[in-house]
């Protein structure tokens, strides 16, 4: 290959090349880093990169550069842990939401003729598109989740579907009449959990909890993952004593057996804090704002426990 | 058609992949400046369906890991995996230039550059011994956070084979080990017994 056809290579293949020496001088600038960042070939071969640049991330950039001239092989950056190494403008104006070209690097190792590495080469990739279209999936998938009705880990109702059904069980009650019932559990110390059997114990524990409350629940209730470790039981037709039992009956329930998870098993409680739809309800965070109440003196009276709301007792926290 | 060493063959992969990580040893200690052991590794050649058994056996039933893959093309070919106990290398951060704190970015970046340098240590070291050269991809996470049996599915995987080198990095006064294995299809399989085998005669 002539030279002059590498030359020419080197400039046009739409891609950032540049080298440097151990001293961090540069020896390569092609025309599309003269291009994007605003300096010519003439202006910066010779100079110390970090002289020129003195926006790069030094302290990291040197180590991993020096790196590649001790280990003598391959190093890489990725657009999604370091969006950037320069701060070039890219050219997709009209898609707003991304500041600066997103880049992949790659540090190639160019051994002399002794075996030792001369040189380091970077190849920067323009990888803006793939950014782009990562995010426009990740959009997807956040409004696909949001379309569904169900929690990804649990299986039961989702947050989002079970507030609504609260709301419309309590316009029901309030123009049909009848009664109501709200009850909200917690996990008992479920960071414990997490803490000691890893977050994949801390999945079994809210899975398997889900599963036996929902399967020992009676028809008519509705089951949803409130929050990480709150769930919610939405229980029309209901009055107190009777949801008194049925939040009884979960409770032994649930601590009845341990949590097995491979070889180990995994000691589960709940909290429970239960309520009823009263006329002075205006909407569902009336009503549970009241369970969480009775549900916090559960906790704070030993856990693994029933409280059922009462006025008198359970005052603001 | 399954491939199998000879004994020979496997103590001398055994002796070229114990030499290309004692260098890889000293020059992660240079980078690192902290003191590392390697482990002699540990060579095998299991079939594709106990592929998944075997790195489960090798790095302990039930264990949650997080694994960083990285391919690499050359004379030999195939898929290098690094895999991370839970405590990761979130220890290591300083010494691969990141200041104290880091965001769960910066870690998996860190992840991403340990795997790269010891994959890079051990499989240079052993095309270096093999007078060949590799060229790498770059690395990226496999799987955060999963159970170990489940890390590799054996419906997946086209090869028939993989070279599976245990590994255990340790470094000085840190809370970090991982496991290295290597998968690579037939023919690089039969073309590193080739070598191996033009190694043992010049050896």
């Amino acid at each position: 290959m002539s030279a002059s056809l590498r030359d020419f290579i080197v400039d046009e293949v739409g891609v950032g090349l540049f080298a440097v020496d151990r001293q961090m001088n540069l020896l390569l600038w092609n025309r599309y880093m003269a291009n994007h960042s605003g300096r010519t070939a003439d202006q910066v071969l010779g100079h110390n990169l970090f002289e020129v640049f003195p926006e790069l991330p030094r302290k990291w950039l040197e180590k991993k550069i020096q790196s590649v001239f001790i280990l003598k092989n391959f190093a890489f950056t990725s657009w999604e842990q370091r969006p950037w190494l320069f701060q070039f403008d890219h050219n997709r104006p009209i898609t707003g939401g991304i500041d600066y070209m997103q880049q992949n690097c790659t540090f190639m190792p160019m051994k002399g003729e002794n075996g030792e590495v001369e040189t380091v080469c970077v190849v920067l990739f323009d990888v803006t598109d793939a950014a782009i279209y990562q995010r426009m999936l990740k959009d997807a998938m956040r409004r696909v989740e949001e379309a569904s009705n169900r929690d990804g880990l649990t299986g039961i109702f989702n947050r989002r579907y079970i507030e609504h059904a609260l709301t419309t069980e309590i316009k029901r009650v309030k123009r049909y009449g009848g009664s109501l019932a709200l009850t909200l559990f917690d996990l008992d110390h479920f960071k414990k959990v997490n803490d000691t059997y890893g977050h994949l114990g801390g999945d079994e524990v809210l899975k398997e909890v889900s599963q036996r409350v929902a399967a020992n629940l009676r028809e008519t209730d509705i089951l949803g993952r409130y929050g990480g470790e709150e769930f919610m039981i939405i229980m029309p037709a209901t009055d107190q004593e009777q949801a008194y039992q049925v939040a009884e009956r979960l409770r032994e329930l649930v601590a009845a057996e341990p949590v097995i998870f491979g070889e180990i098993n995994i000691p589960a409680t709940t909290s429970m804090g239960l309520t009823l739809q009263a006329d002075h309800h205006e909407s569902a965070a009336d009503l549970i704002h009241e369970a969480d109440l009775a549900l916090y003196y559960s906790k704070r009276n030993g856990r693994n426990l029933v409280t059922c709301y009462d006025p008198a007792v359970h005052k603001e926290i | 058609m399954s491939q199998t060493l000879t004994s020979d063959q496997k103590d001398a992969l055994q002796e070229v992949t114990n030499i290309a990580m004692g260098q890889a040893a000293s020059t992660l200690a240079t980078i690192l400046s902290t003191f590392v052991t390697i482990s002699v590794p540990r060579i095998n050649i299991p079939e594709v369906s106990e592929i998944g058994s075997a790195i489960s056996k090798m790095v302990g039933n039930g264990k949650e890991v997080t694994a960083v893959r990285q391919s690499f093309a050359g004379h030999l070919r195939g898929e290098a995996i690094i895999i991370y106990g839970q405590e990761g290398c979130r220890d290591l951060a300083d010494l691969m230039g990141y200041d104290e704190d880091i965001d769960q970015s910066a870690e998996r970046e860190l992840l991403l550059d340990i795997a790269n340098v010891l994959i890079g240590a051990c499989l240079n070291g052993i095309a270096d011994i093999l007078q060949t050269g590799l060229t790498f991809a770059p690395p990226s996470i496999m799987a955060e956070r999963v159970i170990i049996n489940s890390l590799i599915d054996p419906t997946q995987l086209t090869w028939n084979n993989a070279l599976l080198v245990e590994v255990n990095f340790t470094l000085e006064a840190r809370n970090f080990s991982c496991h290295l294995v290597t998968l690579m299809p037939e023919d690089s399989i039969e073309r590193l017994k080739q070598a191996i085998d033009t190694f043992m005669e010049n050896f």
